[in-house]
């Protein structure tokens, strides 16, 4: 096991060489002086003469290359062009709401899409099998801004049953101490709050995890249909175990591996997703800040962004190549 | 990339005649006929667009906010623009920026997925670490982080689309041509002698397409999506006039309460559309897998 | 050309009045939400130049004068208790009010505004683009500077000594830009002119020492790109006007959508601006109220530079202004809140007169075109993509609308656009653009706020490079009525500028805008001004 991970971990490092040479060339790319697109109109000849020293603007562009990848690797992701606020800082404090909101997309996707496919499966070819696969299909094919916009509508202004801007009642003037509402309002025992915190999770959820719980279903479904056949569940339920206990025992357990690759890969849509989730629900997370930062030719933003959402997507499918060698044993030994 | 956890390589094992089989038994899928005839209207609005809209999608020819009724079936927008118009204009929009996307990212993508997995070595390993590159940026971030720095119009948006989407056809036509490699009757052309390019052109791609064909359909219904995604972030085409479905639901949102009929209208000819190509997809991929023979 | 609607213009002083006449109190207590159009940008008033953060500013610190009620010129003392100017012009005296305190408990004190006006002179190179108000007023920094000392006589009397004598001193020292802020605060915030790296001055970016007045609201918290949070000041030394509510936080948010959405669902409680064109749902909705903010103080244009051809020629620039469908531009864009323009400045500036400007004839727009003898008649045309305008509420619909209306007449429209802070106001400002959609919010209702700093002064003896004008006769006369030493010259001059104006048609006024906000009906107490000068301390929330 060890041995695999560590490989996987190698695997990683040339694609993480290409994403630099990438990202660097990105803000060398952009039409005009680099100094206008890192500093902004704001620039003053002093300014660029200090950006041009510290990136090394008239070395060579490996040795520039060299700066970019240490500068990075110290974790000085530049900063904003619109309010001069540092990188790192500023994506920390935002960064809780994006992993609140894809965590209740995710929580979403599988609770509602587990079962689902589960149930599809026990009646395929059947009525309801249709109408899963129809809802299923209707959830990959509806925009998340457009299902966003709907929901608002709907569950925000006409039946007002749920918030629909923002990750908590401003009215409480909550104070978080490390971002992550759901943790900081439990812990600071305001059970009121993180009631709050839950009804503003639940319309964003649904529109970002529309996509995951419709691809959910269907590998749920196919992969229960193609074990359900299989000598060993047969056997099982041959020996007259429940039924249930076939369910969970012998078809989920199998089932679990396609569900978990799928997660894996869907983290990168989550994410991109988050974008425009955010920028629908007046979300403080990540995606909002981008799109502001688009908005503002904010390039340093929108390339270091761009950097840690692809560090997150290589972390989550180590773990998920992880996980899923832990549940399938046969992986260890390829 | 959505996607490509959906499309199994292995599936690429046809014969000579499945395509008229695949046929048959497409036409008997009826959620692929329906999807057919959803692409069939959402073709025909982008195509004729010209001939069956009934008015200039660029003329303010009726009173702000018309609701829906004979003369503007969907209603008139702010500036008095006939909505339906620009819908079926906006088709237009979302069909060639779309195919064009994917033809690109197919030709793009086919390209270095062939060489990759026709060569494998290590041509294949650098090629195949540069989409993972790729593939590791969410595609709809890679495409605003293009369409920032080309600024905003639509070649640069169908470039943006293409190239978010090319690593996907990359990984599967290469997975499709290594299932290949060893199938017998390219064992069979290796053993007489033939050059590995002979092979890879004769005997390998025209096998290894058919992943690619069922991927592209289901693409076109992401890119669908992802273009009025990014004309919804204020990145669509850069004359604000055009009929962009992105552009033009930024633009209803705030009538969601007082005219919520144009959201749905362009919401539901995006739905609509996306659905025709999902549900065409999944019917291909049913039916060119000989596994579901019945 | 910035948008900054600082200085006690009408608004603010109303408020006084209001308050006076509604004598039955308010309900103290509660957290007002308030939603703005954008973020704030910093947290230093001398660093300012948008109206996001001066609408957040004004609630927390103050000046030394203000204007008074209903005056748009008389200067009444703030912080200071009374003032006098020497016979030659150029020294100030203030008397300051005794026993105020900063929020964080320092003295206000000679001292203080001493440092704060010290500030101003020796700003660091680096620092002097944020702070554009300061450099217009005074005319540059150190020694360029109008400003050539602030010296304390006393405890609480202060001297300010000029280079030349201005007669519009005063008057700009009430711009919010010239709040005084806490000297210990400013330190501890490096905004004491010893850090050059904006990003480092915490004072500015909503670290320490970020917004330390006197104000009857104390500043808590930014979360940038989100939310500002004040809260109230308790031991406000206007005992009369000590806050009702307990805190406000200030939302940025920036989609008419979710600004209309919040309202009804009661997550806002006040929008600061609101798109006309949603003016109708909001009217239909019981809970909802209207705040009308009085007459316009502002004019949209359609802006033109000179040096590009065709707009070079006359003919062709009076067509464009008889090719606009001026009424359905007011009707479809501002909801009727707003009046055709009559003239480049509103009509409640001094001397403005009916300019009898082009209305919409097709016919005649046509006619021009011909008489030009021009033949490319293709422009190319900008709006910013990501901001509205009190102005100029939906500035892509108003764009497309009068693309429409100059296709109609033969013109060949190129789109443009561009983000407002990160490239528009530079790109025009330097006459990279042909034609553009802006406008102005007056800072002092003088003729010269519009004519000519807004709009067509000459800037370092030239045209500017914005417009590209030239019409030397326009700019002398322009000047000659700043200096003019009767109200009857001015008036003639300032008349005569207006009629040059006119015979050029160097832009396209188009509509003087009333910008409404919008709010629950459970807010009371609340006044509009056309400048956005709307202290909050006196409104209350009406709700268990």
């Amino acid at each position: 096991m060890g041995r695999y991970v560590v490989r996987r971990l190698l695997a990683a490092i040339p694609v993480l060489i290409g994403l630099s040479v990438l990202l660097f060339a990105y803000i060398r790319i952009l039409p005009g002086d680099p100094c206008v697109a890192i500093l902004g109109q704001k620039r003053t000849p002093e300014l660029c003469a200090a950006l041009r020293e510290n990136l090394g603007l008239d070395l060579p562009l490996w040795e520039q290359y060299i700066r970019y990848l240490l500068n990075t690797l110290s974790g000085d992701l530049g900063a904003s062009v619109v309010n001069s606020q540092p990188f790192m800082a500023e994506f920390l404090t935002r960064f809780p709401g994006t992993v609140e909101l894809t965590i209740g997309a995710l929580i979403f996707a599988l609770g509602v899409g587990i079962p689902l496919g589960r149930l599809a499966a026990r009646k395929v070819g059947g009525r309801i099998d249709g109408l899963i696969t129809g809802v299923s299909l209707f959830g990959v094919s509806i925009p998340v801004f457009v299902l966003g916009l709907v929901l608002v509508a709907i569950f925000g202004v006409i039946l007002e049953w749920l918030p629909t801007q923002g990750r908590i009642d401003a009215r409480a003037r909550f104070e978080a101490t490390s971002g992550l509402l759901l943790i900081d309002t439990l812990f600071a025992g305001r059970l009121d709050l993180f009631v709050d915190v839950v009804r503003h999770l639940i319309l964003p959820s649904i529109a970002l995890g529309s996509i995951p719980l419709a691809i959910i279903t269907r590998i749920t479904r196919a992969s229960v249909i193609e074990v359900v056949n299989e000598d060993y569940v047969r056997t099982a339920r041959s020996k007259g175990l429940k039924e249930k206990t076939v369910d969970n025992r012998h078809i989920m357990r199998n089932a679990w591996l396609p569900v978990t690759t799928v997660v894996g890969l869907q983290a990168g849509a989550l994410l991109g997703g988050a974008v425009l989730t955010e920028t629908v629900f007046v979300w403080n997370g990540v995606g909002r800040w981008v799109v502001d930062a688009i908005q503002n030719r904010d390039y340093p933003i929108v390339q270091s962004t761009i950097l840690i959402f692809a560090l997150i997507f290589l972390i989550v499918n180590l773990l998920v190549d992880i996980g899923y060698a832990l549940l399938n044993p046969k992986i260890r030994y390829q | 990339m959505l996607r490509s956890a959906m499309v199994d390589p292995q599936l690429a094992l046809p014969q000579r005649g499945l395509w008229g089989d695949a046929a048959r038994r497409l036409r008997r899928n009826r959620p692929a006929m329906v999807g057919l005839f959803c692409i069939a209207l959402f073709a025909s609005a982008a195509i004729l667009a010209p001939l069956i809209a009934p008015y200039d999608p660029y003329a303010m020819n009726g009173s702000s906010l018309d609701a829906p009724s004979l003369t503007h079936l969907f209603g008139t927008d702010l500036l008095g623009r006939d909505i339906f118009s620009r819908v079926l204009y906006g088709a237009q929009i979302s069909l060639f920026v779309g195919v064009g996307a994917v033809a690109i990212a197919l030709v793009i993508g086919g390209a270095l997925g062939a060489i990759a997995g026709g060569f494998g070595g290590r041509v294949d390993s650098v090629i195949m670490r540069t989409t993972d590159v790729f593939l590791s940026i969410p595609s709809i971030l890679l495409a605003i982080g293009i369409v920032t720095a080309l600024g905003r119009g639509m070649p640069q948006l169908t470039l943006a689309i293409a190239v978010s989407y090319a690593p996907t056809f990359a990984r599967l036509l290469r997975g499709s041509l290594l299932a290949l490699r060893e199938a017998d009757y390219v064992v069979a052309a290796r053993t007489i002698g033939a050059s590995r390019l002979r092979i890879l052109i004769r005997h390998m791609l025209p096998n290894a397409l058919t992943p690619l064909i069922v991927q592209a359909t289901l693409v076109l219904a992401t890119a669908i999506i992802d273009i009025a995604g990014l004309g919804f972030l204020g990145l669509g085409p850069s004359d604000p006039r055009t009929p962009e479905w992105g552009t033009m639901l930024v633009d209803a949102r705030q009538f969601m309460q007082s005219a919520p009929h144009i959201v749905v209208f362009i919401g539901g000819s995006i739905v609509i559309s996306a659905i025709g190509f999902n549900l065409l997809g999944d019917g291909l991929r049913e039916s060119l897998d000989p596994k579901l023979k019945r | 050309m910035k948008n900054l609607r600082i200085g006690a213009i009408l608004g603010a002083l109303l408020m006084v009045a209001a308050a006076c006449s509604s004598a039955p109190a308010g309900k103290a207590g509660g957290t007002l939400i308030v939603a703005l159009p954008g973020d704030i940008v910093r947290t230093d008033a001398a660093l300012m130049d948008d109206s996001n953060t001066s609408y957040v500013i004004q609630q927390v610190v103050e000046t030394l004068v203000g204007l008074e009620p209903g005056s748009t010129s008389k200067v009444v003392p703030v912080l200071a208790e009374s003032y006098e100017m020497s016979a030659d012009g150029l020294t100030y005296t203030f008397k300051l009010r005794s026993g105020i305190k900063f929020h964080d408990g320092t003295d206000f004190n000679a001292d203080a505004v001493v440092f704060n006006y010290e500030r101003y002179i020796g700003l660091p190179t680096e620092l002097r683009d944020y702070a554009y108000y300061i450099g217009d007023i005074f005319g540059g920094y150190g020694a360029d500077s109008n400003l050539e000392s602030a010296t304390k006589i006393d405890d609480l009397t202060v001297a300010i000594k000029l280079r030349k004598a201005s007669s519009t001193f005063l008057l700009t020292q009430t711009l919010q830009v010239f709040a005084i802020q806490s000297p210990t605060a400013l330190v501890l915030g490096k905004a004491d002119n010893t850090e050059t790296d904006i990003s480092k001055v915490t004072a500015a970016t909503g670290g320490a020492g970020a917004m330390v007045g006197t104000g009857p609201f104390k500043f808590v918290k930014w979360i940038v790109g989100d939310s500002v949070e004040v809260e109230k000041n308790a031991d406000y030394w206007n005992k009369d006007k000590v806050a009702y509510v307990d805190a406000i936080v200030f939302k940025a948010v920036a989609e008419e959508a979710q600004r209309v959405n919040g309202l009804a669902t009661g997550e806002i409680d006040l929008a600061q601006t609101i798109a006309p064109a949603t003016i109708a749902t909001i009217a239909a909705n019981p809970d909802l109220q209207l705040i009308d903010r009085g007459s316009s103080f502002n004019t949209f244009q359609i802006s033109m530079n000179h040096t590009y051809a065709p707009i070079s020629n006359p003919k062709i620039r009076e067509a464009i202004a008889y090719a606009i469908d001026y009424d359905f531009l007011i009707k479809t864009f501002y909801a009727g809140a707003a009046v055709r323009a009559t003239n480049w400045m509103p009509a409640g500036v001094a001397y403005a007169k009916d300019l009898n400007l082009p209305g919409y004839d097709v016919a005649k727009a046509k006619a021009l075109i011909a008489e030009s003898g021009e033949t490319d008649l293709t422009i190319d045309f900008w709006y910013p993509n990501d901001v509205t305008r009190p102005y100029m509420p939906d500035p892509k619909g108003l764009f497309e609308a009068i693309s429409a209306n100059l296709e109609a007449v033969g013109f060949t429209i190129n789109a443009n656009s561009d983000g407002w802070r990160e490239g528009y106001l530079d790109d025009e400002g330097q006459g990279k653009y042909e034609m553009w959609l802006l406008g102005w919010t007056g800072d002092w209702a003088g003729p010269d706020n519009f004519l000519k700093t807004a709009f067509f002064g000459y800037k370092n003896g030239a045209p500017s490079k914005e417009f590209g004008y030239k019409n030397d006769a326009l700019d002398k006369a322009m000047n000659d009525a700043l200096a003019a030493g009767s109200e009857s010259e001015a008036k003639a001059l300032w008349e005569t500028a207006q009629d040059l104006i006119r015979a050029d048609m160097p832009t396209v006024p188009v509509a003087n805008s009333k910008p409404q906000a919008a709010a629950t009906i459970d807010l009371k107490g609340f006044i509009g001004s056309a400048a956005l000068n709307e202290p909050l301390n006196l409104v209350w929330l009406d709700r268990p």
